[in-house]
Parts: structure tokens; sequence; C-alpha cells
């Protein structure tokens, strides 16, 4: 499956970028971390783009986003002073009085982000591949190096874990 | 006999291969346990394809001179119908504007009228901090 290659960053940006963000604001919690994950990923996309031989191009594009967001995970490892904001915290405060069933569809959206973040990460970010980004098997498994099969005991590892910490 | 495992989180996503399609098929028409797993494993894919999808938040989609996505993801977003979702989205916004900010999903007028504005934008490429950004966006702070 060869796609062209796409002339500019900003077409990779303008294409892509609500696809990046919407995978790294689920695998990280939070907006600030999410755009700037984005942003580092652009820049790889920038610098890369001249080296790229055509092939899949999503292959590609999904590779440096999730090398990004590993990097960024080793980064913070070594830098324990700085933690994942908790944010679903903070947003319970101000919802936990709220009779509104709108309030509580939102609180249900914090409990399911809640519980990718407590996931292992190889799981969350299978589950998040898969039924946020869309992804096929077959897509996931290149992007992140693994046999399919891999692929397939990820998510289903990872869904199972979800389904506990949401009942 | 051998439960399904995860043969039944593909079976869902529609990735068995032929030859599994009917061994599932048919083992789930006599295994209660693997049923009911299945019904878990469905309830907690759905929970997660519930989410919303986000809009970029203003200040990055300004930075990386990036406008809607034309191509949208392969799932549809969330609808906001009729009032009851102006109603939540004014509740979301102005109860977000007191606590810490949260990408929100942004009604297409808005959309236009923020991404309309950014296009003279197109092709300046500066790293900027984002942080707060969001809570900028919609008048919030
Ligand atoms: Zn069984």
């Amino acid at each position: 499956m060869n796609e062209p290659l796409p002339e500019t960053w900003e077409d990779v940006a303008r294409k892509h970028g609500r696809k990046i963000y919407n995978f790294a604001y689920r695998l990280c919690g939070n907006p600030d971390d999410a755009a700037d994950l984005v942003q580092e990923v652009l820049l790889r996309v920038r610098r890369g783009l001249a080296d790229y031989t055509p092939g899949s191009f999503d292959g590609w594009l999904w590779r440096i986003t999730r090398n990004a967001f590993l990097d960024d995970v080793r980064r913070r490892k070594r830098r324990p002073t700085s933690p994942l904001p908790d944010h679903t915290d903070r947003m319970s405060e101000w919802s936990s009085p709220g009779p509104d069933e709108v309030l509580a569809g939102l609180r249900l959206g914090e409990d399911i982000q809640k519980a990718l973040l407590d996931i292992p990460i190889e799981f969350r970010e299978a589950v998040v591949m898969c039924d946020v980004v869309g992804m096929s098997y077959e897509e996931i498994a290149a992007a992140v190096a693994a046999p399919i099969g891999t692929v397939r005991s990820r998510i289903h590892r990872g869904r199972k874990l979800l389904r506990e910490r949401l009942t | 006999m051998n439960h399904l495992g995860d043969l039944l989180s593909a079976h869902l996503d529609g990735e068995l291969a032929s030859h599994e399609r009917s061994r599932v098929a048919e083992h789930l028409q006599t295994c209660d346990r693997c049923r009911r797993e299945l019904e878990e494993l469905a309830s907690a894919r759905a929970a997660v394809r519930s989410l919303p999808l986000l809009e970029l938040p203003v200040a990055l989609s300004t930075a990386i001179g990036a406008r809607p996505d034309p191509i949208p993801l392969r799932r549809r977003p969330v609808a906001w119908v009729g009032a009851a979702a102006a109603a939540a989205f004014a509740v979301f916004v102005s109860a977000a504007a007191l606590t810490a900010p949260e990408p929100r999903e942004i009604s297409p007028p808005q959309l236009n009228a923020v991404y309309g504005a950014v296009s003279s934008n197109e092709g300046a490429f500066t790293v900027v901090k984002v942080a707060g950004a969001t809570a900028a966006a919609g008048g919030a702070r």
C-alpha cells in the first residue's frame, strides 16, 4: 500500500494533527503534554520528510508518533519531580455535587480516561490505536513493530483490565 | 475445552482470519463463559469508543498551522444534538472555566471563526508552549 508523499509537513499537520492529538491525549491524559507531543512529532516529521522513502506513509507517521511518546515517557521517568498532573481528580472536584445527567456523562468519560491511564502503556497504546484512532491490527503491528498476534493479545488484555476498572 | 481468549477481541474487531471464524462461532454457541467474556469485552471496547474526539486546542492549531482535519477519524465524532447539547456545552464551558483546562468539543461556527483567522499563518512553524492555551479558547478565564 504505497502512498504518495505528502508535499509538506503542513499537509501532515493538517491531515493528521487531530489524530495525533487524540492519540496523545488519551495516552497521557492531559492537554499540555498532548500538545507538546504533537509538536514534537511534527518536528520529527519535518526532519524526516527529506529521507522518507515511499511506502506506507501512515505506518511511518505512527512509528514516529509512538517513538516520540515513548521518549517522553522515558524522560519523565528520569525526572520524577514532574509527574503527570492528576487532571482527573481536579475534574471530579467540581462535578461531584452535580446531579445533572450532563455532568454524569462527562464524569463517565473521565472515568474511562482514568482507567486508561491506569493500565500498562503497551496495552493502553494498543487499545487507543484500535478504539480511538481506528487503526487495523495490521496497521498497529506496523506502528509498534510487533507481530499481529502480539497486538491482538495486548488489545485483549487491555480491554480486560479496563473492564475491571470500570465496574 | 480451549476457551477463545483473545480471539474474542479479534472477533469484535472483525479481525479474525477466515479459518478462525467458524471455530469462534461454534464455540460461542455452546460456551456460557466465553459469551459472558465477550459481553464484558464489548462493553470495555464501547466505553473507549464513546470517548469524544477532541478538537485541537486553538493555540496548538495556530502553532502548527493546521486547520480542521478534512479527513475525519474513522469513528464518527460524538454528535451534539439539539438544545440539550447546547446546554451541555454551556455547562461544560462555564464549569471548565473555573477549573483546570480541558480540551472540549468546539462547535463548527466557533471553529470557522477560529481557523478562518489563522489561514494567513499557514506555513509559519514555531514551537510554542501551549500550557493553559485551552483555557483561553472559548473565552474562558
Ligand atoms: Zn469458552
